[in-house]
């Protein structure tokens, strides 16, 4: 591959100014010095190495602080303003290790809900991030709403069962909900954020240390991609939290869904794009048909221009909805009705091209893009993985009808 | 609908052995393999859990299944010769699969060689005595391995029609009454140190296109110059080994060829739809398995305090994947029975243009609805959906090698298009 990425997959530049450029090119030089140049040590050391590069990367980098305002130590990225840096911060990252990627974008997200413009919660931020975002590093876990069990009735949020709940007492609030599955690091997140419903069934989020004797973690699940996230069901009892750790402004879980769509969506452009990297290398070196090079073969190249278009829309796809959020004036909150649904279908979008990119490639690999040994089929489990979580329930259903409603006005959905 | 075995199958192409053989395999698989399948992955190297269910699948020590194709009077079953070899086969795949389908290439792919010698009309006595000791009178599990794929490539390999075994590097040279063979393959299934007999196609003559030269040797894994390499970690299909072969100045008796110049050529394009056929059933069997999670899943968990199968939406996702589960198996029997009618006078010989890319083709377009349905599948668990309590995504991992094996996908769109277009040059 003799050219840059970026020229490539073409995206509207001036959307990132030059001080994000810099940010953004660290973090690539971090992915390729501490991850990509070294795939297999990676591998082999996963466990470790992937402590250590996020420690690289939200320590020594501080990427842990990049959504936190300046006064509080942080890069300043707290406005909308910065979605698209802060969705090709997680594009750098996802390249390198999606699992990184997943624990920077739902930190980001759920730091979104506190820190950004024009819902800055100073007194919350105050107390949160000397903890959370200080010199060590600590891992967010987002619970949503999502499938609820049979023989439950639950409260709704637009359709989906939300299955914790808040009820206020003396001067703060109590958290419940039983083996609620988190979209990541169930079983180390220092900080949870959890859909609840208040006692009117209003939904809101509530923010719970994970240090709480009260929270019961079950045991750290096996699955398909992103494992070093160490995820696993949470169960809440009677958690006592600050009153000041419930948000309950309207559109306030809408806000999560919209950045949650958006930087999820970047980590996976990025594995997109690393991925189009090793598939490009492969097809220049692999020869068939007693000796032509892969590439050079139109059924072969029709299946390469499937995994650059997917992977080069899917960023273009991403800005755009970065872009959405980035101009609450022409477009409304990231908590409106439009962007909320807007960023639902980008979101989905991209999580199926990217998908799509992966599967086409690894019909070129043969039997070496099923092995581990050459790291592609990690991006397929761990895109997988992802998209799985996004999808919520029953394939994408809430998100279907969400689209539905907002552009056809339907009512009963 | 009552369960999974409802699904269409062409009831009248189905085997009089059919009903026995599932529940024998079916009560196998849920006593020995389903409890236990989830631990597999951790597993793939050392086998230490999988092998004991291998042993009581494949050895005498269990259901014995190792020795079916081998005649009655070697201590066989007689299943390669009897006119339901395809349909049996697809039947022992589907059910093997429906509980792993890794166990099923394994324990099928032992089969494989040996059908070039236990399959009528080409059975080779000689060899077929030889090997039976082997496989029949063993307690435990005994593997045989095709070993065809190459560093340089799998695909030309089992493009014989294009490339004419010129990139075929293994050489077999006769020295007096001795093959002798040096190359190095790679990927068989049941090689890491699994298989005891391996069929290696090579060539006689280095950079031939003359099918006369090209040669189908077999090898016990203990002679001496072979070598194979530890297992590969792979994203899926734990249950199957695979790794590096080389042959080193490997020395076999001449008669251990299959069958001789030309013949062999004809007789490697013949397990070919044998490794297709099983394809499929491995693919159905795991769809089958798909459908009784799914089932489960969609009537327990709700949206909107309904189940998911109540969902107008839902059910329109839920029932497209049946759907094709359906259509799937019925392709998965058409394609066994049109190997079974090679012998019959209205059917094709399986090393001809109409099986082998009208099988292909088969393979190809059920390989990718079974990836498609997976993906689905666990984009309808949602957050369930990467689990691997819930068993949809080890399927996900494991079959989509099938839809790359074999030569992969764009191999079976060549062969397809240069058999219904008459194309001349691809
Ligand atoms: C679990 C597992 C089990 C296996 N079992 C066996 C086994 O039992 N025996 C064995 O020998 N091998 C086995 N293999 C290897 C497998 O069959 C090969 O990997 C496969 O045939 C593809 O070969 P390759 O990987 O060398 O890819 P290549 O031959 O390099 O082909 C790569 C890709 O090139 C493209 N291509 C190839 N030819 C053409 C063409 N003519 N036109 C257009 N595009 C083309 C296709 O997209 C193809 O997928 C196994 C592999 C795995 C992972």
């Amino acid at each position: 591959m003799n050219k840059a990425l970026d020229e490539l997959f073409v995206y509207p530049k001036e959307l990132v100014d030059e001080e994000s450029k810099r940010v953004i090119h660290l973090v690539r030089q971090w992915a390729d010095k501490e991850i990509i140049s070294k795939r297999q040590e990676y591998r082999e050391n996963y466990e470790k190495l992937f402590i250590e590069t996020r420690k690289s990367l939200n320590l020594t980098i501080g990427l842990q602080r990049l959504t936190l305002p300046e006064e509080h130590g942080g890069f300043g990225w707290n406005n909308p303003a910065n979605a698209p840096g802060i969705a090709s911060i997680l594009t750098e990252i996802g390249r390198a290790d999606a699992a990184i990627g997943v624990a920077a974008a739902v930190k980001y997200t759920i730091l979104a809900a506190i820190t950004m413009a024009p819902n800055f919660d100073k007194a919350l931020c105050d107390a949160l991030a000397p903890v959370y975002c200080g010199e060590e590093l600590k891992t967010f876990s987002l619970i949503l709403p999502g499938m609820g069990n049979i023989g439950q009735d639950t409260p709704l949020f637009l359709g989906r069962s939300i299955l914790a709940s808040v009820e206020a007492e003396s001067d703060g609030y109590v958290v419940n909900g039983k083996d609620l599955r988190p979209i990541n690091s169930g079983a180390i997140a220092d900080l949870f954020c959890v859909v609840c419903a208040d006692k009117a069934d209003k939904p809101c989020i509530a923010l719970v240390p994970g240090d709480n004797a009260n929270v019961v973690r079950g045991k750290t699940l096996l699955e398909t991609g992103l494992n070093a996230s160490s995820n696993a069901d949470v169960s809440f009892n009677n958690v006592k939290i600050p009153k000041s750790y419930v948000i309950s402004r309207q559109g306030v879980v809408e806000e999560l869904y919209t950045w949650l769509n958006l930087l999820l969506g970047g980590v996976s452009v990025g594995t997109g794009m690393n991925f189009f990297e090793m598939v490009g290398d492969w097809s220049e070196t692999r020869t068939i048909k007693g000796g032509y090079m892969m590439k050079e073969n139109p059924l072969c190249a029709s299946v390469l221009a499937d995994v650059a278009d997917e992977v080069f829309t899917s960023r273009l796809f991403l800005y755009d909805l970065a872009q959405t959020i980035s101009k609450p004036n022409d477009w409304g909150q990231s908590g409106s009705q439009r962007v909320y649904t807007i960023a639902q279908v980008i979101g989905s979008k991209i999580q199926q091209n990217v998908m799509r990119a992966i599967n086409r490639g690894l019909e070129l690999m043969g039997s070496a893009g099923y092995s581990k040994e050459w790291h592609v089929e990690k991006h397929w489990r761990d895109i997988k993985t992802i998209q799985s979580y996004l999808c919520g329930v029953g394939a994408e259903a809430p998100v279907k009808m969400d689209t539905a409603r907002f552009f056809f006005d339907c009512k009963d959905i | 609908m009552k369960n999974f075995d409802e699904f269409s199958k062409p009831e009248e192409y189905i085997s009089p052995m059919d009903k026995h053989i599932r529940s024998v395999i079916r009560n196998w698989a849920d006593k020995e393999v389903m409890p236990y399948r989830r631990k597999y992955d951790e597993d793939w190297k050392d086998h230490h859990i999988i092998e004991p269910a291998f042993d009581k699948l494949m050895g005498n020590s269990g259901i014995g299944l190792q020795k079916a194709l081998f005649p009655p009077e070697l201590g066989g079953w007689g299943i390669g010769q009897s006119d339901s070899a395809f349909t049996i086969s697809c039947a022992l795949a589907e059910e093997v699969g429906r509980a792993d389908t890794a166990m099923a290439v394994a324990f099928m792919v032992t089969y494989w060689p040996l059908t070039t010698i236990l399959v009528e009309p080409h059975v080779n006595w000689r060899l077929a005595k030889e090997f039976a000791p082997m496989f029949c009178n063993a307690e435990k599990a005994v593997f045989a391995a095709n070993a065809m794929t190459e560093p340089q490539g799998g695909a030309d390999i089992e493009n014989l029609e294009l490339t004419g075994g010129k990139t075929i590097r293994t050489v077999a040279r006769l020295e007096g009454d001795e093959w002798v063979i040096n190359g190095h393959k790679l990927w068989p299934t049941n090689s890491g140190g699994v298989a005891k007999l391996f069929v290696v196609p090579c060539t006689t003559k280095p950079g031939s296109t003359d099918l006369k030269d090209f040669a189908m040797i077999f090898v016990p894994a203990e002679t001496k110059g072979v070598t194979q390499g530890g297992p590969y970690e792979k994203a899926g299909m734990a249950a199957d080994k695979n790794s590096d072969i080389w042959f080193e100045d490997v020395r076999v008796p001449s008669w251990y060829r299959a069958h001789g110049p030309s013949m062999d050529a004809q007789i490697f394009r013949e397990i070919i739809p044998w490794g297709l056929a099983a394809s499929m059933g491995f693919m159905c069997g795991a769809m089958l398995n798909l459908y009784e999670i799914l089932y489960d899943f969609v009537s327990t968990k709700t949206y909107k305090n309904k189940p998911l199968k109540e969902d107008d939406h839902i059910a329109s996702i839920i029932g497209r994947i049946a759907g094709d589960i359906d259509i799937c198996r019925i392709l998965s029997y058409e394609a066994a029975k049109m190997g079974d009618r090679r012998n019959k006078p209205y059917g094709y010989p399986i090393y001809s243009d109409e099986v082998a890319c009208k099988m292909r083709n088969l393979k190809d377009f059920v390989s990718d609805r079974a990836v498609d349905i997976f993906g689905k599948a666990m984009d309808v668990l949602g957050p369930y959906g990467a689990d691997r309590e819930y068993d949809i995504e080890k399927h996900w991992r494991d079959i989509k090698i099938i839809q790359l094996w074999m030569g992969g996908k764009q191999l079976c769109q060549m062969e397809a298009a240069r058999y219904f277009f008459n194309c001349k040059t691809l």
